[in-house]
């Protein structure tokens, strides 16, 4: 009874007729897709400070903000791939050690050049992705896998299956590199900083470009897409490249942490960074969702397998129950377009 | 006809079905008898294949009562219509194309030993049966996409027959077939009734009605106008009860302002789809493009606004070279194209109104990169009103929307540019009559008062005939003639399509 109240409340209307009852669960649900991901993240607090009293503290806080902030930055641009209905782009674990690499052998330059060319190297892939997925029409699951087992292999053979490590004396461009990981603003770690920038800067660019709305329609369907005057071939590169770009930015970091350029640094980022993506409420069929709720997806994973740990459960547990995790959100996304009979992707 | 004293194999009674914003069968009530071709006529938008629909148990919320043999049934899923012995075959064909003859025909039921390997000599007896039936005789493994239109189309009945229906309802089955095809279809149509079989048989092709039908009923805004034998109706009596007026002020007369030449099409070549095109239109005509499906008029179409490439030939919009490389060019050069397939490549159904009236106009609501959607906040309102969308809300989903005024919303995507050539294919298909005026109105304003030319694809020939101020002709990719508004008539427009001289 109190339901039935409730519901009256939110329409204003009585729920007699059959089509009323849909469009309450639309409703809720778009409140859901919106405020859910960050409940549940609260969820984890109440959960973890019941757990322990060290879960809640700001040392704890922090590091868990450290721990997510890598991963943060690889969806700040991964999340536009999904965005635009291309479901994911697997190549992040090529994209991510191969800017390592390449900044590391470019240190004598300097940090900053050598920052520049990670991130220039890292975005040809992108480059690449878009030719053949946005040009050539490729499927982008099955490129973007091909391009990661080539790029093992050619910077494996490149470097002599060799990992490459920075001159890291005291006063070298080394030691600021393998600083950047490390240092902090006005107390805040930068790596933090970097992922709270790049996200933000992709929320402006989802909302308020011209970017942002072709990929919105893009994703939303694309022959009606191209058919309405979309440069869709030129919307799939950008998106592309901009996820190359943030993996970049990412991998620098991740090597910089690591202090050691290799090839296998960014192994599990193209799974974690769909998952966050999708449990934020950016649908696989593209054209919904927002920075704001994947930035939610980010939080939660990182709270979880904080909590998880205070908890003692072993990381391969961990890695199960995130796994779980990912099989049920996307079941259940696909159940509910299919039920609402709007998956026209 | 000798069966119509014992009772109907399919009884209807008072059934309606009411779709959000509205009542597309309003309580009709009509009977189905055993060896009867029974004609179902009507208007696009007129209620018949809704009553189609609810036959072929589309529907689990319709009203009404509805008897199979005497006995009530709830026709609430596909399935439990098959059971009650009633076949469809679809205006589009449910084949699947890269399948055989046989899996198609035999789908869901293929025959296997020991359970699961398929029997290929029962699959190839059981299909060659089926075949026999629509008289065909093709090779069971054959592609379906090897096959022609009207062959394809026969294998459609020989699926539907292969569940031993005692109800067939055909949904336009002549629209893709030329004259011979529709000939050798009549012959098993009149062969099934033999067999004693109901036939529904929807069409809006009047001559075809006298040639195969023995009762016909009329719809119109979803009512039941009247059900008559054969012989007591003549077609232009059954044209007035469809159109429900006089049909000469069915379309407003009009005379129109033909201004300077806007668009030229030079020897225009796309290889085979198209071959040699050439025609011009000046500000403010419509131009009618006719021809039969497949004749290669929207891929004309698609071709002139950028979507399709061409091989040879030229075209001048406003005598400036005109070479569109892509939609948005074509946006960007004025031209506008408003595609047939409204779900495909029309609308944006999961997003608003709104959204979808400002998708055409993105480059024009950025400056750099940045998109300012605020400059065009009244276009989407402005056109609501104008063409009478409902709800009136831009904020509400396409999907919730009507066909009808989705197709509203489709054609305000494209009045949003302002187009100088608006090219529309199949404007109206499947729509009700009043968004069908108020589409229609809406063109023919926006021909007189903003000069556009409108270039019309229709297969809906009153309507090409009304609208158009003349039209060409294709067949088989080639321009076989043009025809003057003194020529125009549905009769002189089909006759050309089909090939043959008026």
């Amino acid at each position: 009874m109190s339901q039935v109240k409730s519901v009256m409340a939110e329409t204003g209307q009585s729920p007699s007729r059959k089509n009323r009852g849909k469009l309450q669960i639309s409703k809720s649900q778009i409140v859901f897709e919106k405020a859910g991901i960050y409940i549940i993240a609260l969820a984890l607090i109440i959960v973890g400070s019941l757990v322990s009293p060290q879960f809640l503290t700001i040392d704890n806080m922090l590091s868990v903000l450290r721990s997510i902030s890598l991963l943060g930055m690889v969806v700040a641009g991964a999340a536009f791939v999904t965005y635009i209905g291309e479901y994911a782009d697997l190549s992040i674990p090529a994209i991510i050690p191969l800017s390592g690499i390449v900044a590391v052998f470019a240190l004598p330059l300097g940090v900053v050049p050598a920052v520049l060319l990670g991130m220039l190297a890292g975005m040809m892939i992108g480059v690449m992705n878009g030719l053949v997925i946005g040009y050539l029409r490729a499927n982008p699951i099955l490129w973007t896998l091909a391009v990661v087992f080539f790029m093992e292999g050619l910077m494996r053979f490149m470097m002599s299956n060799n990992q490459i490590y920075p001159d890291v004396s005291p006063g070298t461009s080394g030691a600021d590199f393998i600083d950047l990981y490390r240092s902090e603003i006005l107390g805040i770690p930068t790596i933090v900083v970097v992922m709270l920038v790049l996200l933000a800067i992709s929320h402006w660019i989802l909302r308020r470009t011209k970017f942002g709305q072709q990929a919105k329609l893009l994703g939303s369907a694309y022959e009606v897409a191209k058919t309405s005057g979309i440069n869709v071939k030129r919307t799939v590169m950008i998106a592309f490249v901009l996820t190359a770009l943030s993996s970049s930015v990412a991998g620098i970091l991740i090597t910089s942490f690591n202090k050691t350029g290799v090839y296998y640094l960014g192994q599990g980022y193209d799974f974690q960074a769909v998952t966050a993506i999708v449990l934020g409420g950016m649908t696989l069929s593209g054209g919904r969702g927002s920075i704001v709720g994947v930035l939610g997806g980010v939080l939660v994973i990182g709270l979880l397998s904080n909590l998880m740990t205070f908890m003692g459960v072993h990381p391969f547990q961990q890695k199960v129950v995130i796994g779980t995790i990912f099989i049920l959100v996307v079941g259940l996304n696909q159940y509910q377009l299919r039920k609402m009979g709007k998956d026209h992707g | 006809m000798n069966k119509n004293t014992s009772s109907p194999v399919l009884h209807m009674h008072q059934v309606s079905k009411r779709y959000p914003g509205m009542l597309a069968v309003d309580t009709v009530s009509v009977d189905f008898y055993a060896g009867e071709v029974h004609a179902l006529l009507g208007e696009n938008g007129a209620g018949k294949s809704t009553l189609m629909k609810m036959i072929a148990g589309s529907f689990d919320d319709y009203t009404g009562e509805i008897k199979v043999n005497s006995q009530l049934c709830q026709l609430h899923s596909p399935s439990v219509a098959k059971d009650n012995g009633i076949g469809m075959i679809y205006q589009e064909l449910s084949l699947a194309r890269p399948l055989s003859i046989a899996e198609n025909i035999l789908i869901g039921r293929l025959p296997t030993k020991f359970g699961f390997v398929v029997d290929t000599e029962k699959v190839i007896e059981e299909t060659k049966i089926c075949l026999q039936r629509v008289g065909l005789e093709l090779d069971p493994f054959a592609l379906v996409d090897t096959l022609s239109p009207h062959e394809s189309q026969l294998v459609e009945i020989a699926k539907v027959l292969g569940n031993h229906p005692k109800i067939i309802v055909m949904d336009e089955p002549t629209s893709s077939l030329s004259r011979s095809e529709v000939v050798r279809l009549f012959d098993i149509i009149k062969l099934l009734k033999e067999q004693g079989l109901a036939i529904i048989y929807i069409s809006h092709h009047l001559p075809e009605i006298f040639k195969i039908a023995d009762k016909v009923t009329v719809m119109r805004d979803g009512k039941k106008i009247s059900t008559k034998g054969i012989g007591e109706v003549t077609p232009k009596s059954l044209v007035q009860e469809m159109v429900g007026q006089s049909i000469e002020d069915f379309y407003q007369q009009r005379s129109h302002q033909i201004g300077e030449t806007r668009i030229v099409v030079k020897n225009l070549s796309r290889f085979g789809f198209f071959d040699n095109i050439n025609f011009s239109a000046a500000r403010g005509e419509v131009v009618g493009i006719a021809g039969l499906a497949g004749a290669g008029r929207s891929e004309l179409a698609r071709a002139l606004c950028g979507i399709d490439p061409f091989d040879q030939g030229s075209m001048t919009l406003d005598n400036n070279h005109y070479a569109p490389k892509s939609m948005a060019n074509a946006i960007k050069s004025g031209v506008a194209y408003l595609s047939e397939d409204r779900k495909r490549e029309g609308l944006f159904l999961r997003l608003d109104i709104k959204q979808n009236v400002l998708a055409t106009l993105i480059d024009k609501h950025s400056k750099g990169l940045v998109y300012t959607p605020k400059e065009g906040r009244d276009v989407p309102g402005e056109l609501i009103k104008t063409l009478e969308i409902m709800p009136a809300d831009e904020l509400i989903d396409v999907s919730n929307l009507s066909g009808g005024n989705q197709q509203k919303v489709l054609l305000a995507k494209w009045l949003a540019i302002k187009p100088k050539v608006l090219i529309l294919d199949e404007p109206t298909r499947g729509v009700d009559v009043g968004a069908k005026n108020i589409i229609h109105e809406t063109i023919m304003r926006l021909a007189k008062e903003t000069g556009a030319t409108i270039l019309l694809i229709s297969s809906d020939l009153p309507e090409l005939v009304g609208l158009a101020d003349r039209c060409i002709v294709l067949r088989e990719g080639r321009m076989i003639g043009e025809m003057q508004k003194s020529e125009l008539s549905e009769e002189a427009v089909l006759l050309r399509a089909n090939g043959e001289a008026a």
